[in-house]
């Protein structure tokens, strides 16, 4: 798979789609979380600050990584989900799937690099994102040391590295789709089910709604998650990613 | 000689249509095969399933001997080909791109380093090296699918319409690509509807109508054009009324 993974990495470094998708969570996210915190915080009256109040969960540094945890949550799985939906779609958009027929190297390793590639961009995302957001937290004046707040900082990783993972799915969607336009519908769908599921009290069977709720985990509102319930997201993310490849090592050239 | 490419009694169809019916071809090593057909004629699909990018309802395609179904990594590591779209990713060179086209086709890194400047150089890309693919005219595009399909000096080569949108000079270029080639034992199997730039290449011309091979043309023999339009008149004389 070697020779797939240095060919997906250079596609992947000169991705526009993926330049853009990293600066905005990198930067967004604990931006807003920094701009909610402080609205909530702000000894002030009105909608906007009850509504954001009440996403704040225990004091300075927990609820101010408990608020990026949230918005990452949801605009995580559209992020990560865009830049899976591209390197898988752009084969089929950009007509140069049938060339990838016929190789040295099959379309099995080059579904599994791109996995592999996406997957640490994921991981290393979520560390970034964690240390911009104890800079910005820093600079912002949140109050306390950012070293008493671990678990809260472990959350934040564990939201952004889960969510980033699920998100993995819209890569299957553009390839059985093929095109990143059908994955694009898929993001939206998803999202939007996650919502009504925990609407409807169902949201721990539901993977995609899981990071969510633990990163409102501690407010009334947060269902205690069961060890099956947590255990179903790896579970869905290794099923997309065996049958995604599995769809790539089996489809023809339409 | 050899059998390179071959196909028997290949067919596949999309629903009602039946794209290749009953298609048997042989490509022996040095020779040039050239396919000819009107539009729809089954070309393309052809070149796909013997590529194993479509799936054969009956029959059996291999290639240097090979059955296409279950061909390993080391067969493909003989193949070259363009089908339709020229393989380049808009975002990089032209020089990464024929370097991934290597690493695709399996060659090693010192081997892939002369090979990717040498393909370069022979398919006169030189100048544009370093420049995105979404900047290149479609005659660039079409020369760089082209050193993607010939940077690992393939045995068995497989070319549609190689000379797209090609100025003059480049359909020279790929004529004289193609005898090199040939008379350094490859294989190639190539379809046009240029039959002056193919009675100059090809050793064998198939004509191809309605998914079937409908006879062959001698490349030799003037008037190719009038001789493929009675092939496919006689063809579709044959053919009953409710299956064209």
């Amino acid at each position: 798979m070697t020779r797939a993974l240095r060919v997906e990495w250079l596609k992947f470094q000169r991705s526009p789609v993926v330049v853009v998708s990293t600066v905005l969570m990198v930067a967004l996210l604990p931006a807003i979380g920094l701009g909610m915190f402080s609205v909530a915080s702000a000894d002030v009256a009105g909608p906007l600050a009850a509504k954001v109040q009440g996403l704040l969960i225990g004091e300075g540094w927990e609820a101010y990584l408990g608020v990026i945890s949230q918005v990452a949550a949801a605009a995580g799985f559209v992020g990560v989900g865009v830049v899976a939906a591209w390197t898988f779609g752009r084969e089929h958009s950009d007509r140069t799937f049938p060339s990838l027929f016929a190789l040295a190297v099959s379309r099995r390793s080059i579904a599994s690099a791109k996995f592999v590639v996406v997957g640490i961009w994921i991981i290393a995302l979520a560390a970034v994102v964690t240390l911009v957001a104890v800079l910005a937290g820093t600079l912002g004046g949140v109050d306390g040391s950012a070293a008493e707040r671990g678990p809260a900082l472990f959350r934040l990783f564990l939201v952004v590295a889960a969510t980033g993972l699920l998100a993995l799915s819209a890569g299957y969607a553009a390839s059985v789709g093929r095109g990143y336009l059908p994955a694009i519908g898929a993001i939206v769908i998803v999202v939007a089910a996650a919502q009504i599921s925990v609407l409807f009290g169902a949201g721990g069977w539901f993977p995609f709604a899981v990071p969510g709720l633990v990163a409102i985990t501690g407010s009334q509102a947060a269902p205690a998650l069961s060890p099956a319930q947590l255990a179903l997201v790896p579970v869905v993310v290794l099923a997309v990613v065996w049958l995604t490849v599995d769809w790539w090592q089996r489809a023809e050239v339409v | 000689m050899m059998a390179l490419i071959e196909a028997k009694g290949l067919v596949r169809s999309f629903g009602d249509e039946q794209a290749v019916d009953e298609v048997d071809l042989v490509v022996e090593e040095g020779e040039v095969h050239a396919l000819v057909g009107l539009n729809g004629a089954g070309k393309t699909t052809l070149m796909r399933l013997l590529l194993g990018m479509l799936r054969a309802d009956a029959g059996t395609a291999s290639i240097a001997g090979a059955d296409v179904g279950g061909a390993g990594l080391s067969t493909w590591r003989e193949v070259g080909y363009l089908v339709e779209t020229p393989f380049f990713y808009p975002e990089l060179t032209t020089r990464e791109n024929v370097t991934v086209a290597g690493i695709l086709h399996g060659l090693d890194q010192t081997a892939l380093e002369r090979s990717v400047t040498g393909t370069i150089d022979t398919l006169e890309l030189g100048h544009w090296a370093d420049r995105r693919a979404r900047g290149l005219s479609s005659g660039n595009r079409q020369r760089l699918g082209l050193a993607a399909a010939l940077v690992h000096d393939p045995r068995v080569l497989l070319l549609d319409e190689p000379a797209n949108a090609l100025d003059p000079a480049g359909v020279v270029l790929v004529r004289d690509l193609l005898r090199d080639r040939a008379a350094r034992g490859a294989a190639i199997l190539v379809s046009s509807h240029h039959l002056d730039q193919l009675a100059r290449v090809a050793d064998v011309i198939t004509v191809m109508h309605r998914g079937r091979v409908v006879g062959g043309l001698d490349p030799t023999e003037g008037d190719l054009e009038q001789r493929l339009f009675d092939l496919v008149s006689e063809a579709d004389e044959r053919i009953p009324l409710e299956q064209r």
